[in-house]
């Protein structure tokens, strides 16, 4: 089995920014969607409502349950797995995800603030609602990456002065740079020049000008080096969602080799 | 079938020979109250 | 009506943050720039701050009508 590196540029609770190689663009895709699609989550699925004077529909309420991230701690669950909610609010005060009862520890709300409905005087909601742990691939509602993206890891090359004459117009680029051209350098954001350093283009405003000032430069991709864009919606940290998102796909390869097996 | 007048707030039984009119106030709108059955509902 | 829970286009959760950026920016004595509110908020992307920024509750326009 190969070995890949993996280096952080970012790294929080609920969003990271990692470069991983070597890897192939299908691979790095490949990882893209399982974090999508194949981590399961827990969801509300059905809601029973006991009593809802609000203003809004039942079913517009049910949707807006079925949006709010919940907890779900890898390992604890099997998919189809149901957990119960419950939440009784009355009026004047406005119903909040927070507002939520559940019947395991495990599986709570991830954010407490969301409204749900505004109560007035005399309205009431009561409700008792099931969530169900379940995968990207069927319902939007139970993805557990949010704005999962890779893109290419880039080098920039110096390959001369910038002509006396030139207008000075900015040169953009979006992403992390790799520094291979640190003499030619200059200390933005706080990335000193140095050579193999990753430096997230965000450190000079994204205008390659301003780090390499004086200077033409050309951009290029570098092979089987992708950085990952990563965020969760609460559900779990984004380090369990990568490893489930591996793991999901380890598992799909396991299968495959054993059912092509004579 | 139970419903409420929409003018007196008060609750109306209707019959196959009243028609839609409300026997104590002689008005014609009448509200469907919410059944108080639990209503499940799938989110989709 | 309610602040959508999600971002309709990139699935980012929202509607947590409508209360704090309703008073900063409107409620407050001084209100602050909305801008400024949504980068402090952690709402970086333009598609998840126009869902704060062009929202209006419709609640208590509606309420009477019950």
């Amino acid at each position: 089995m190969e070995d890949y590196e993996v280096q952080f540029v970012d790294r929080s609770e609920r969003s990271a920014r990692f470069v991983v190689r070597p890897i192939t663009p299908a691979f790095a895709n490949g990882i893209r969607r399982a974090m999508i699609a194949d981590v399961p989550t827990f969801s509300i699925d059905t809601v029973r409502f006991i009593e809802n004077s609000s203003v809004m529909f039942d079913e517009q309420i049910g949707l807006r349950l079925g949006l709010v991230p919940l907890t779900t701690p890898p390992g604890e669950f099997e998919r189809g797995d149901e957990v119960t909610l419950s939440l009784d609010v009355e009026g004047p005060e406005t119903a909040y995800s927070g507002d939520l009862v559940s019947s395991d520890e495990l599986v709570q709300p991830a954010d407490e603030n969301i409204p749900i409905i505004d109560l007035k005087e005399e309205q009431r909601l009561e409700l008792e609602a099931d969530a169900v742990l379940d995968v990207g691939k069927e319902h939007a509602k139970h993805q557990g990456g949010v704005a999962v993206s890779y893109r290419h890891l880039q080098a920039v090359e110096v390959v001369g002065d910038a002509g006396e004459f030139d207008d000075e117009e900015p040169e953009i680029l979006r992403g992390v740079i790799e520094e291979q051209a640190a003499d030619a350098a200059v200390e933005t954001g706080g990335y000193e020049p140095e050579n193999g350093q990753l430096v997230p283009t965000e450190a000079f405003e994204h205008d390659l000008t301003n780090r390499y000032p004086g200077k033409d430069v050309e951009v290029t991709d570098i092979d089987g080096a992708f950085v990952f864009d990563v965020e969760t919606d609460g559900s779990f940290s984004v380090d369990e969602l990568v490893v489930e998102a591996i793991g999901t796909i380890e598992d799909r390869a396991t299968e495959l080799k054993e059912s092509i097996q004579l | 079938m139970s419903y409420k007048c929409s003018r007196c707030k008060r609750d109306v039984t209707l019959d196959e020979y009243g028609g839609v009119r409300c026997p104590y106030c002689g008005h014609r709108v009448l509200l469907k109250e919410r059944s108080r059955d639990i209503k499940e509902v799938n989110v989709e | 009506m309610m602040v959508p829970v999600r971002c309709f286009t990139c699935g980012n959760v929202v509607g947590e943050h409508w209360e704090e950026f309703k008073h900063r920016t409107r409620e407050a004595e001084d209100p602050e720039d909305p801008a400024e509110v949504l980068d402090e908020l952690g709402v970086e992307r333009h598609c998840c701050r126009r869902m704060l920024v062009s929202h209006k509750d419709l609640v208590d326009i509606v309420a009477p009508y019950q």
